[in-house]
């Protein structure tokens, strides 16, 4: 960029390298050759598929981020960590009466939790810690309002040393919920009027209409 | 943060917002929104577009970008692979959005055995980039007949009614079946699904969830995938071509496995083509909001297997895609921010648009600004015009764009500019193909057994796609194909061939047309812009 400092030196994937400042760590791969797909998504910062690990200059601490979003700085340090293994549980939810009495069964892991705050290294800025606490004792609107942000990057089961993989935890509890919500009633009545047929003769004149009348229908209906 | 030289036009911003907020800027006449696309909108610019001259479109106009790759051979080296297929199955599904994920499973609820390959990993899509919502006709003075007339409207009464019907009337039950998954769409105090407006609608239609609505579907639906036992998935997996028998039907597909570098065929009764757009292709250099892997592949394999495309001449800019900071050029900034009343504001820190037109008619305002000088220029010499959020705090109180727009405000946290107290610069992004390869209602196209969903289909939007229905539509016709799909179990796939293939090349050549290109593109080749 015009205005700042034309480059600066970086350890990219384990080398040492010169690259231009400003480019986020993707675009540095790229910039230096790096034939890098695997990791790559929306370029957005919504896929969660670009998580990388890094060091900055002079500090002790291994921080993480996504690779599309993190702008490279001088003295960092970085590779990319995509697809970090983590276990799914397996389930149908239309068998349990109430699914979220099975989450013990299912994630057995989360109740060894001791509130290390290990997964605290959320690149959307989740409180992981404070979720899987909300779980445990048994308050899961409070976990599910916290996770809508969540784009299952997965770095928080990379570091939890319990095997707890927060962000599948999470999701189920986000489903469950959902399927215990009464049905919404704007819903439940459109779909008895379409099921009864209420639209049908709406629609038969709709056929009839040639292509000027159909305009004019509509101009009508948006109150042209 | 913002440079020097933007900060003191987003004093102008501040110093006109009152006065901003008293005047209205009236909406435009049908002639004159016609008039402002003809002149401005980049569907007109006639330089940018060319006619195929080979395929079943022939004649056809479309952009030079589409153009090239249809008109191409292939990488794949015909005579050095092994079309006996590794993999056998009932349906196979290409592509691992919303719409392929939808069709996988719906065809493996029918029994079918499914092979699931996508490009990058499953759920990377333009799906989980879907931030606003998705339309569907629920609320109570709403109906289908009033969501058709507001999409044909909105698509210029180019879009294929049977299908718009179809779309619209699928949408409430296809609502059902996502809460019936664990979908957690936004309810009233009532409980009701809530709804919002958006432009170009005649009704407050669109669902959501939080300002992450299609992340959160995406999340509940691969979760479903892995439930399954019928879903096999092939990830990292491309398809490079598709085959067929010798009657001409599809048959399958020859897939690149990245990691391996090596190619493989898939045979199927069926196959559900479901890959997406073309935004990477950046179409008249436009920065563009689409994911990585959105090159355009379902057009070339589709085309060349003897499918006919509809529409691939109208693509749709989204109005306020993101112009700085540089890494986040082309990233979407929602409708939903125009819609409750944020300004599209020029450097002279007046409205030039009613920010309620549709995406288009926005589109084609902002170029023309920036064209006539009226727009600000980023450090690196592109221009744009400020989309004014604090405008929003004003309207709705503090503390309102944090709350209803969470990851913009996060997003740009990460930048140190805080968009309560910061207008942002945007620019139309290349964001959504119109068109696509020409289906029915059930999703199929014009060669048999292979159907499309999703953005890849065309014939449904018209000329112009409202927001919130390209999520419904790759629900629906995901679930219309996945279903067909899996009613062709007892076909008998017979052979694979590529003879579709040599068929095309024969004709490239004897139109001694020599093309360099390569097709599909698979992925974007990358420069750096900002040396």
């Amino acid at each position: 960029m015009p205005g700042d400092d034309a480059s600066i030196t970086v350890e990219l994937e384990g080398r040492k390298i010169r690259i231009p400042a400003g480019l986020t760590v993707i675009e540095a791969l790229w910039d230096t050759g790096h034939d890098v797909k695997r990791g790559i998504g929306c370029l957005s910062g919504l896929c969660g598929a670009c998580t990388v690990a890094y060091t900055e200059r002079e500090s002790k601490k291994v921080r993480f981020g996504l690779g599309c979003q993190k702008v490279m700085e001088e003295g960092m340090n970085v590779i990319m960590i995509p697809c970090f293994p983590s276990r799914a549980a397996r389930y149908s939810l239309e068998a349990p009466e109430n699914p979220l009495e099975e989450l013990r069964e299912l994630y057995g892991e989360l109740y060894t939790c001791n509130d290390c705050r290990s997964c605290n290294v959320c690149p959307e800025w989740i409180n992981v810690a404070g979720v899987m606490r909300s779980a445990l004792e048994g308050d899961y609107e409070a976990a599910a309002a916290h996770v809508t942000d969540c784009v299952m990057c997965g770095l928080c089961a990379s570091r939890c040393p319990r095997n707890i993989a927060p962000h599948y935890v999470a999701l189920y509890i986000q489903r469950s919920l959902a399927r215990e919500r009464p049905f919404p009633p704007n819903l439940r009545n459109r779909l008895e009027e379409i099921e009864s047929f209420r639209y049908d003769g709406e629609w038969s004149r709709i056929a009839a209409m040639d292509d000027g009348a159909l305009k004019q229908f509509c101009a009508a209906m948006e109150g042209r | 943060m913002y440079p020097r030289d933007m900060c003191d036009s987003i004093a102008v911003v501040d110093g006109t917002r009152e006065k901003r907020r008293a005047e209205a800027v009236p909406r435009l006449a049908a002639e004159e929104v016609g008039a402002l696309l003809a002149r401005y909108h980049p569907d007109y610019r006639e330089a940018a577009f060319r006619n195929l001259r080979v395929g079943v479109n022939r004649g056809d106009r479309t952009t030079h970008e589409i153009a090239d790759l249809l008109e191409a051979f292939s990488d794949l080296d015909h005579s050095k692979i092994d079309l006996r297929p590794e993999y056998d199955t009932d349906v196979l599904v290409l592509g691992g959005g919303g719409a392929g994920v939808t069709a996988a499973l719906f065809a493996e609820g029918m029994g079918s055995r499914v092979i699931l390959a996508t490009k990058l990993r499953l759920g990377n899509s333009n799906t989980i980039m879907a931030l606003g919502g998705m339309q569907a006709s629920v609320h109570e003075s709403d109906s289908p007949v009033r969501h058709f007339a507001d999409t044909m409207a909105a698509g210029k009464f180019a879009g294929n009614r049977k299908l718009v019907k179809t779309m619209v009337e699928d949408g409430p039950r296809i609502v059902k079946w996502l809460l019936d998954l664990g979908v957690d769409f936004d309810r009233d105090g009532e409980g009701n699904l809530a709804v919002k407006g958006a432009g170009g609608l005649s009704a407050p239609r669109i669902i959501s969830i939080g300002d992450y609505t299609g992340l959160n579907i995406m999340k509940v639906l691969k979760d479903q995938i892995r439930q399954v036992d019928g879903i096999d998935v092939l990830e990292f997996s491309p398809a490079v071509e598709l085959t067929t028998n010798e009657f001409g039907e599809c048959n399958g597909a020859v897939l690149y496995d990245l990691g391996r570098k090596r190619h493989f065929v898939v045979r199927a009764r069926a196959v559900v083509l479901a890959t997406g757009g073309s935004g990477r292709l950046h179409m008249q250099g436009f920065p563009t909001s689409n994911n990585f892997g959105a090159t355009g592949d379902a057009l070339v394999l589709a085309y060349r297997a003897g499918a006919r495309l509809e529409g691939v001449d109208s693509f749709q800019y989204h109005p306020t895609g993101i112009m700085f900071p540089e890494h986040m050029v082309g990233v979407l900034v929602t409708e939903a921010v125009r819609s409750l009343g944020a300004h599209l504001v020029n450097a002279k820190g007046e409205r030039f648009v009613n920010e309620l037109e549709t995406r288009d008619a926005c589109a084609a305002a902002i170029i023309r600004e920036c064209g006539r000088g009226s727009g600000v220029r980023t450090p690196s010499g592109a221009a744009g015009v400020w989309l004014d959020t604090p405008l929003l705090e004003e309207i709705h109180g503090p503390g309102f764009l944090k709350g209803r727009f969470p990851s913009l405000y996060r997003h740009f946290m990460r930048v140190r500019i805080n968009i309560s107290k910061r207008p942002l610069l945007v620019y139309p992004t290349l964001h959504y193909q119109n068109g696509g390869i020409l289906i029915d209602e059930k999703g199929e196209t014009t060669v048999k057994n292979l159907f499309t969903a999703g953005e890849a289909a065309g014939g449904i939007h018209g000329r112009n796609r409202a927001m919130g229905n390209s999520l419904l539509d790759i629900f629906v016709f995901g679930r219309r194909a996945g279903l067909a799909a899996a009613k062709r179990k007892y076909n008998e796939p017979g052979n694979v061939t590529l003879n579709h293939l040599y068929r095309y090349y024969d004709r490239l050549k004897s139109l001694r047309i020599s093309s360099t290109a390569k097709s599909p593109t698979l992925f974007p080749e990358f420069i750096v812009t900002k040396l």
